[in-house]
């Protein structure tokens, strides 16, 4: 008998908490390391960072298996896990159950923000051939919009807050961390984490408003 | 006929040991409780349960287990349940592991046992602070498996009524009635196993039972014809803490740890206790009991706090309570050595014992009598295995065990014992009722479908009377007034014109009962109407310890009365003549009084009659010699 | 001790379907009530501070001393056991609620079947042949797994965990948090063990372990500090063991 196959309960809860992790997770720490080096001007990020990416083979199934696919499924089924949610944040004020909270919200959220964030660079680009050309001028003028750059701010810290609490829950699916202490532990180690590829995210925006 | 079925009364750890009892042996178990049946008051019980496993290099023997039992109970015990009880202990120990019962360990990972009150050997069996819910989950653990396999059926929420009996006499069933509906119905079976616990409730608040020990149950079968046998005989913990809705029991290891008992000397002084000087505390016990002091036996405490507070009027604030002092002592040795104890007082007086002295007062512990059943020898001396008479009541198909039966603690019940009792008694009734069925040849007539019907509807007139009911009295205060009668004139210490005075007072308490009113009241989970019924049958189940504590003219284990107090002489020994005449006079004493009470119902009362007790073993020879 | 006076809001409901409503009382009442002997108080005289006389309140209590569950609610907001909430403790007025998320039966009465339903989909309970001696007892346990497993097995099924969890609920079919911590209890037994894939698959299903969403709460309200999170640390590490072992193992 081998229920966890036959009903796919488990498996399913697991692929998406893995899925979060790879290649969601690893894709956004790769993004934002990538988006840093705004930083060092638009001729460097148009042709090394930009170009050098689009001139990888394959790209565009990468991007749909690697990246579009697991993120939609990811974020489908989280929305579905969001639906079980009944929280009473006045009730129980504790800080896990406010970070529970968090991390449906933030998903939500991030939803809004990549819709808006993949049309106006990635979809954009395929009939606006500027976009895809100087995507760094682009960006530019985007985030010069002080609504947009606090969009993008928002966007940048709910991924961040999102992957780094996931990651600490993830460990305690998982069974990497059992004890209160060691979920304390590695709880402070995510959060050490979130503010570091925080920082790397703003730092990469603040690249493009030069 | 379809197989035979059968109804377990009670859920507790008698009740459950006896259903998994029979249900292993391939009959359908019908398990009736007033909640679900792992919140019974079996919980309660933190201290630990007694087996002679003899791994603590005492040399501890199941002979010593038996004697100490019968010595503890002043030799009202029948002797042949005793000894197989004793003789089983290990095994049902081995048992209760096996389905996972935590309990504690030694280094080596084998059952630890500690000391426990009245006997020299550690030979008590305990789960961390909390024994008696650890064992009750582990069979409900097995009942919950086996009703998930179909071969139990529980209703919970149900509360049994009745015994329904065919028209010659069987027991055939019951009537019971659903406490959210108030729905009445019947519930055939071959055999009832009644299993429904204690009656501390008698005394509340001064009990430290759950409000659920009613003793109800028991009362109902006895109105049906059951015999009720050795009721007079409460055993009354001395330290308990005082609530306004229970006792709470304060372990004895206070007091061997150090506590001093004390009042202040005036009476009604309320000063706070810390601000009142030594030479204005009166430490009785340490005047009382000058070899022992603090440490001085269950019942000599309690006599000894009963007298001070009831007679002496020196009850901390003209009240009944005396303090339990452990301020004296170093904070750290008794954090140590009593820490999870004095949690408990922290928990529920919000005061703390380091700090403050706490308050306590003798409560209601543990009912050694019950409904009566039989027993069969075997020719070892213990009973005989699978015996439809074991645990048999005088009613044919009807079966007892757990506190609520009366038969393994005598006069007095030896601390850690019960645990024991109600898990054998469980099994043996089991046993007893699978061979019972086995022993039907054929089918039997089935009962007359009017008989049920009466039955029934008598119940239901019941239900209506009270709903109807007219007058200015509400059961809960009526119950405070039966708790009150019961402390002063049936507890610690007894007289029989206090004695007299509470039986015609009962009376008056069934009368007020009459004029119960609960208006238009909602009847759906109905508690009070639920607890109006109870509180009659618990009145009656009253008249019954105070007839037969009116009845026994004599001090023996927890049942005292000064009046026919029996005395060693002081000074005096085996050999000297004075010793000898007193041990003649107990000789005599035994004599009349060595017999077990046995209670029948009539409608103008319980009328009394004396029943030898098998001595078979250990006969009495000397007295009790505690110097 | 002196009396004074006690004010009470309680949330009351006549039947299981019909709506709920509050009623305020003020009895007096001695600080070193808690809150059971305090509606022990109150339901032999049952008058609303309006003057009406109405039903006493129905609740449910038995042992307390907080080893039989039963006498859980809402106290001011948390669930908890009501026979330790000492009325000294509280902020007036004290506000009484029956249990969230179990079905209410009258007033603060409610129905917890659901805590033993969960009890037998996870199979809690050691397989044995049955209740007579077999002269063997069970292997050894060493002391310091012995504490770590009693810590389990003092979880009265009062549901005040399950109450606090936001994943628990009429909505869901999650087990919670009580049901999950007997299978760590179980499967640490040396022959609870032999089943222990039973009870992990039971427990990979729908409602299972993994609807548990980490909000933490039913540890923070546990009355006996029964380590509840740990114990759904231990299962995802089992399960994910189990999982491996279901889809590469033999079978
Ligand atoms: C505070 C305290 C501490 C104790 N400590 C110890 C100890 O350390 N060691 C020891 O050995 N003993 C101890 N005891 C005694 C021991 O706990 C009890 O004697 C024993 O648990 C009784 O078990 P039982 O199965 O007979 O009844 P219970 O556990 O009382 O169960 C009674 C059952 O009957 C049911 N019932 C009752 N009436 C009805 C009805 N009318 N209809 C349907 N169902 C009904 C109830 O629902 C319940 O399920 C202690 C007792 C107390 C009060
Ligand atoms: C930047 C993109 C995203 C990343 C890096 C990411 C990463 C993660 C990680 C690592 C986890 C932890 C998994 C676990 O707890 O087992 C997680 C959980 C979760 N994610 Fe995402 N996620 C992203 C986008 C989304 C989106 C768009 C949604 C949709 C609403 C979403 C909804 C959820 C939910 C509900 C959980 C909680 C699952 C649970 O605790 O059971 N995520 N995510
Ligand atoms: S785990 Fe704690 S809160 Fe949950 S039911 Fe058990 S005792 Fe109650």
């Amino acid at each position: 008998m081998s229920t966890s196959i036959d009903n796919p309960h488990f498996l399913l809860r697991r692929v998406h908490s893995l899925l979060g992790l790879i290649p969601v997770g690893a894709f956004l720490i790769f993004h934002l390391w990538e988006n840093s080096q705004s930083r060092l001007g638009a001729e460097h990020y148009n042709e090394q960072v930009v170009a050098a990416l689009k001139g990888m083979n394959y790209l565009p199934l990468l991007e749909i298996f690697v990246i579009a696919l697991p993120l939609l499924f990811h974020a489908g089924y989280g929305l579905v896990i969001s639906a079980q949610m009944r929280s009473e944040l006045l009730r129980y004020r504790y800080p896990r159950n406010h970070l529970y909270w968090m991390q449906r919200i933030s998903g939500i959220g991030i939803l809004f923000f990549l819709l808006l964030h993949v049309g106006m660079t990635r979809i954009q680009g395929f009939w606006d051939p500027a976009v895809a050309e100087d995507l760094y001028t682009h960006m530019q003028a985007l985030l010069s919009q002080p609504w947009l750059l606090g969009v993008y701010v928002v966007g940048l810290l709910l991924s961040v807050f999102h992957f780094a609490n996931g990651l600490s829950s993830m460990a305690i699916a998982w069974g990497v961390t059992t004890s209160v202490r060691a979920q304390r532990l590695f709880g402070g180690f995510c959060v050490l984490f979130g503010l570091l590829l925080a920082a790397l995210g703003l730092h990469g925006l603040m690249g493009f408003l030069r | 006929m379809s197989q035979p079925s059968v109804i377990v009364v009670g859920g507790g750890l008698g009740g459950l040991w006896a259903t998994v009892r029979i249900a292993d042996a391939g009959f359908t178990v019908t398990l009736l409780s007033l909640f679900e049946v792992k919140r019974s008051h079996s919980v309660c019980a933190q201290g630990g349960v007694n087996a002679v496993l003899d791994t603590k290099g005492q040399h501890d023997s199941v002979r010593q287990h038996i004697i100490d039992t019968i010595k503890g109970g002043e030799y009202l015990a029948n002797q042949p349940p005793v000894k197989s009880m004793c003789e089983d202990a290990p095994g049902l120990i081995r048992t209760f592991e096996r389905m996972g019962v935590t309990f504690s360990r030694t280094p080596e990972g084998l059952l630890d046992q500690r000391l426990f009150g009245g006997v020299k050997n550690k030979r008590t069996c305990f789960a961390g602070a909390s024994t008696g819910q650890q064992l009750l989950y582990g069979v409900d653990q097995q009942v919950r498996r086996l009703e998930s396999e179909g071969r139990v059926i529980k209703h919970e929420w149900w509360e049994f009524l009745s015994l329904l009996r065919d028209e010659a006499g069987v027991c055939r069933g019951i009537v019971a009635m659903d406490l959210r509906s108030l729905e009445v119905r019947a519930f055939m079976a071959d055999a009832v196993v009644m299993a429904t616990g204690g009656m501390g409730q008698l005394y509340a608040p001064k009990t430290t039972t759950s409000t659920n020990s009613t003793g109800a149950a028991a009362s109902r079968c006895y109105q049906q014809g059951a015999w009720l046998a050795n009721a007079e005989f409460f055993q009354f913990h001395p330290t308990a803490m005082i609530g306004h809705d229970k006792t709470r029991l304060m372990s004895e290891a206070a007091r061997g740890e150090g506590g001093r008992i004390w009042v202040p000397r005036t009476p009604g002084d309320r000063r706070p206790p810390r601000t009142i000087p030594e030479v204005e505390r009166f430490y009785f016990l340490e005047e009382f009991f000058p070899t022992y002091g603090n440490t001085v036996a269950r019942d000599e405490a309690a006599r000894a706090i009963w007298t001070v507070t009831q007679e002496m009027g020196l009850g901390l604030g003209g009240g009944d309570r005396v303090y339990l002092d452990l301020t004296h002592l170093d904070q750290a040795f008794i954090s140590t050595r009593l820490g999870a104890i004095l949690e408990i007082y922290r928990k529920f007086a919000g005061v703390d014992p380091v700090t403050e002295p706490m308050e306590i007062f003798p409560a209601a512990h543990y009912g050694m009598g019950g409904l009566w059943v039989d027993f069969e020898r075997a020719a070892d001396g213990g009973i005989a295995n699978g015996s439809v008479r074991n645990h048999a009541t005088n009613i044919p198909g009807l079966y007892a065990c757990g506190e609520c039966d009366y038969a393994y603690h005598g006069a007095n019940r030896l601390g850690a014992n019960s645990l024991l009792s109600a898990s054998y008694s469980g099994r043996v009734a089991g046993e007893s009722v699978v061979s019972y069925l086995k022993g039907f040849a054929g089918t039997r007539p089935g009962v007359r479908e009017d008989l049920i019907a009466d039955e029934v509807a008598r119940q239901q007139g019941l239900n209506r009377a009270i709903q109807e009911g007219q007058g200015s009295e509400c059961p809960y205060r009526i119950h405070q007034d039966l708790g009150a009668l019961m402390t002063a004139k049936v507890g610690v210490v007894r007289a029989n014109p206090q004695l007299e005075s509470a039986l015609s007072e009962l009376r008056q308490l069934a009368e007020r009962l009459d004029r119960v009113d609960f208006g238009a009241a909602n009847p759906w989970a109905h508690q009070g109407l639920v607890f109006a019924r109870q509180l009659r049958d618990m009145i009656t189940l009253a008249k019954v310890v105070a007839q037969g504590a009116l009845a026994r003219d004599e001090c023996r284990g927890a049942h005292y009365k000064p009046a026919f107090a029996l005395p060693i002489p002081a000074g005096t020994f085996p050999g000297d003549p004075a010793f000898e005449a007193y041990r003649a006079r107990w000789q005599e004493n035994n004599h009349q009084w060595l017999k077990t009470t046995i209670a029948e119902h009539h409608d103008d009362g319980p009328r009394i009659h004396y029943q030898e007790v098998d001595l078979s073993l250990f006969p009495p020879t000397d007295p009790r010699d505690y110097r | 001790m002196t009396e004074q006076s006690i004010h009470l809001r309680v949330r009351r409901q006549d039947r299981p379907d019909s709506p709920s409503y509050w009623q305020e009382f003020k009895l007096p009442g001695h600080p070193d009530h808690n809150v059971v002997s305090l509606l022990m108080a109150l339901r032999e005289h049952p008058v609303t501070t309006t003057g009406e006389r109405v039903d006493p309140v129905v609740w449910d209590h038995n042992c307390m001393e907080e080893v039989c569950g039963s006498c859980a609610m809402l106290i001011n907001g948390v669930p908890r056991p009501s026979c330790s909430a000492l009325v000294a403790s509280l902020t007036q007025p004290i506000r009484l609620e029956p249990l969230p998320k179990f079905p209410v039966v009258r007033d603060l009465l409610v129905d917890r079947t659901r805590i033993d339903e969960g009890l037998k989909q996870v199979k809690a309970w050691v397989r044995i042949d049955g209740l007579w001696d077999i002269h063997e007892g069970a292997p050894r346990i060493g002391p310091n797994e012995w504490a770590a497993n009693y810590l389990y097995s003092r979880c009265m099924s009062c549901g005040c965990c399950m109450a606090a969890c936001p994943q628990f609920g009429p909505h869901s079919d999650f087990l919670g948090p009580a049901p999950l911590a007997q299978v760590r209890l179980m499967n640490a037994h040396p022959t609870g063990r032999y089943d222990a894939r039973e009870r992990l698959h039971a427990i990979m299903g729908d409602g299972g372990l993994s609807d548990c969403g980490q909000a933490q709460n039913c540890v923070r309200v546990c009355p006996k500090e029964i380590p509840l999170t740990t114990a759904i640390g231990e299962l995802g590490r089992q399960t994910t063991v189990q999982m491996f072992k279901d889809l590469f193992g033999p079978s």
